[in-house]
């Protein structure tokens, strides 16, 4: 009959710890992106808003590019709308890119439609 | 095809409520991780157990409390679950993940029926003390264990790939 002890098990917990840490990091917040400022301007193709985090499909030269930008909240609160995103318009992204090689996706801090700002997150440099 | 039925279900007025809302879908995605937490934090000793674990004590005391408490997390997983495929469902059905999470799910489900059948005619009940439990039992219950714990994998990996 095996014999688990409970400093055993207490290890294993701990590794499926540090395990599903690093899973979470690949993508939530900012540390799957490079830390280099990043700017990128296109035309809208397509969008999603809403949970987890909005997203805009945007047309560069030809390619297609990703942008994350907020939740709910954090859209709504710099008035950044489904109207405002439409289709056809022109905007300017200031984020960070993935730090995955070949991988069109940025993550937005500020977007810039219009001449207007659209500043996500205020207390980050973009 | 499909599509317009997929269409539909995320374009209802409290489906598109629940996308744009600022508390309710972290909450039903907290209330899906609980469901979830139920299902395997009852499943695992329970099948444990049932593979030869703790055989001094009585395996019954497992069979009764862990199946109603993981029966009640599955549900609850499901419940929150199909809300938060509901928000995303044409992305959600075209991912190959969520696909074969799906069929891991139901192939769980079906183990986990097919184990409650086994239970009941083998009369476990009244075996000895320590005793080993029946192969059908015990190849279940690794089944169950490998569904299960790929179910929650799968399903992580969602939120990534």
């Amino acid at each position: 009959m095996p014999h688990v002890r409970f400093t055993h098990l207490l290890g294993f917990a701990f590794l499926v710890a540090v395990l599903a840490a690093s899973a979470a990091h690949a993508h939530h917040g900012w540390a799957w992106a490079t830390d280099e400022e990043f700017e990128i301007t296109g035309t809208i193709q397509s969008m999603r808003l809403g949970n987890p985090h909005g997203e805009v499909t945007i047309d560069v030269d030809g390619e297609a590019w990703v942008v994350e930008v907020g939740q709910p909240w954090r859209n709504d609160r710099v008035g950044l709308s489904k109207e405002i995103l439409s289709v056809g318009r022109e905007m300017t992204v200031h984020g960070h890119r993935s730090a995955k090689e070949g991988e069109r996706l940025v993550k937005a801090e500020r977007i810039v439609i219009d001449g207007t700002n659209y500043d996500l997150y205020p207390g980050r440099d973009s | 095809m499909i599509e317009p039925a997929l269409v539909f279900v995320e374009n209802l007025a409290f489906v598109s409520a629940l996308r744009n809302s600022t508390l309710a879908y972290p909450l039903i995605n907290a209330g899906h991780i609980l469901g979830v937490a139920l299902l395997i934090g009852g499943i695992v000793p329970l099948d444990l157990r049932l593979m030869g674990f703790w055989r001094h004590y009585p395996v019954m005391v497992f069979v009764d409390v862990l199946r109603v408490t993981s029966a009640f997390g599955l549900g609850l997983a499901v419940v929150c679950g199909s809300l938060l495929f509901a928000t995303a469902a044409v992305d959600y059905a075209g991912s190959m993940l969520f696909r074969v999470k799906m069929v891991v799910v139901l192939l769980g489900v079906s183990n986990a029926l097919l184990l409650a059948r086994v239970l009941k005619r083998r009369d476990i009940r009244s075996l000895p003390m320590g005793a080993s439990m029946p192969l059908p039992l015990r190849a279940g219950a690794l089944m169950s264990l490998v569904f299960w714990m790929s179910a929650l994998t799968l399903g992580r990996l969602l939120g990534y790939f």
